[in-house]
């Protein structure tokens, strides 16, 4: 575990998976670890941040980790009353997240580790816990890896990250629904008049652009790709995408690699080949230089 | 002693919507103070007073329900009408905000007519006046 990478440990939304037919694909909730040397940040704690804290643990290097919540659901946080890092004396965890102050974030994730829904409180954390005021701080550094927060389309306060690596941008946003306002204005634009409409208009457009500031020309986009077109249709508002909004997106926006992440658990490995295929199709349709990928539960990429 | 006309802020960072508002406005015999920025609509709110505030969620330099609680904090503004008006037609936003006190939830694309209402129905903003053969 050396060297400079992020690697997918968890990769599903909602809920996990852990079915014979969806394990190609991987079975556990969102968790992306980012790597360089010893450094080490850790992007949401779904399940998969339990596989990784199993290992972390033996690891003799390295005790001291970053975790960047993007929210506080369940598929974001369920990992970690079992993330045997903050049990351990001698391990310092930083936590940074939403809200309003530091002290919302150790309320949020002290909230599921209580009676009568967990056994044990974070009270029994030995490790050194801080967690990060987030209205003071719109970029910091974890060694070498620098990172910055940006607000998404999604229930609640919700974050993504930009974190640079050795020059390498990758982009984690993990809940953001895409097009949502953009459907709205279609479905109402007859109710406005023709001043209201040019305006309407133009706000589509800027929309359009501010979804794509985040993901400009990165390297590495990891998004959002909850549904396929019939699921969206009933769950538009759930705060998710519709996997080839996430696609258009990532070309319109020039992103080297997409990693279609957030996968909904109800797609076996067969589903996901599906929304695979058609996403290189439909960016070979537009001729894109955007590669798109399955984000894939224990995949490493490297970042040089 | 002329009564001090209604103080309209608005918070959001897209232009348009902001263009929206001002048309929205201009029959009103209003001030309307814009903010693109929410912490600088904080620091002027630390001092400043409001009628009635609009306020987006989705913007880049603070979510407008993490200002709405840091505005609550504010004995002054501890009680000052807010309304969001955001595209995040989400249950979750429209609990969080009615929590921290929120008078109303406008969901974008938002009508020049639905602005007006609501303004005339939290406030006492009048017409302008008609000017000369208007």
């Amino acid at each position: 575990m050396t060297g400079r990478y992020f690697q997918f440990w968890g990769v599903r939304g909602s809920y996990p998976a852990p079915f014979e037919s969806h394990l190609k694909t991987g079975g556990n909730t969102s968790c992306v670890e980012i790597r360089s040397g010893n450094d080490l940040v850790i992007c949401d704690a779904g399940t998969g941040i339990v596989p990784l804290g199993n290992i972390l643990a033996k690891h003799e290097d390295i005790r001291e980790a970053t975790v960047l919540l993007t929210h506080y659901h369940w598929d974001h946080i369920s990992g970690l009353p079992f993330f045997l890092p903050a049990f351990a004396p001698g391990w310092k965890l930083h936590f940074f997240g939403p809200g309003g102050n530091a002290r919302d974030i150790e309320d949020n994730l002290a909230e599921q580790m209580r009676a009568p829904y967990f056994p044990v409180e974070t009270e029994t954390w030995l490790a050194n816990i801080d967690y990060l005021d987030p209205t003071q701080r719109a970029r910091f550094d974890v060694g070498d890896i620098n990172i910055e927060h940006f607000n998404v389309h999604h229930p609640g306060s919700t974050f993504g990250y930009r974190i640079s690596v050795n020059g390498k941008v990758v982009v984690y946003a993990s809940d953001n629904e895409l097009s949502f306002l953009a459907h709205f204005i279609e479905k109402r634009k007859m109710e406005f008049d023709e001043a209201e409409r040019r305006l309407l208009e133009d706000m589509q457009n800027e929309q359009n652009q501010k979804a794509l500031d985040f993901m400009r020309g990165v390297d590495y986009l990891i998004h959002d790709a909850q549904y396929t077109k019939e699921d969206y249709a009933e769950k538009r508002g759930w705060g998710h995408s519709y996997y080839l909004d996430a696609v258009r997106a990532a070309d319109e926006a020039g992103v080297k690699h997409l990693f279609l992440f957030h996968i909904d658990p109800n797609y076996d490995d067969n589903a996901v080949d599906v929304l695979r295929n058609t996403a290189k199709a439909f960016l070979a349709d537009r001729g894109s230089k955007t590669q798109c990928h399955v984000a894939v539960e224990g995949n490493r990429i490297d970042l040089g | 002693m002329t009564k001090p006309l209604t103080k309209i802020i608005v918070i959001d960072d897209s232009k348009t919507s902001i263009s929206l508002y001002k048309l929205s406005i201009e029959p009103l015999d209003v001030e309307l103070v814009t903010f693109e920025s929410p912490r600088a609509a904080l620091q002027y709110l630390g001092d400043g007073d409001a009628s009635l505030i609009f306020l987006d969620i989705l913007m880049q330099d603070m979510d407008g329900l993490t200002m709405l609680k840091q505005l609550r904090e504010l004995d002054h503004h501890s009680e000052t009408q807010v309304i969001m008006a955001t595209s995040k037609d989400y249950a979750q936003d429209r609990n969080k905000a009615k929590e921290l006190g929120a008078i109303d939830f406008l969901v974008k694309p938002i009508r020049s007519q639905e602005i007006r209402e609501v303004i005339r129905k939290y406030t006492d903003a009048p017409d302008k006046q008609a000017g000369p053969g208007g």
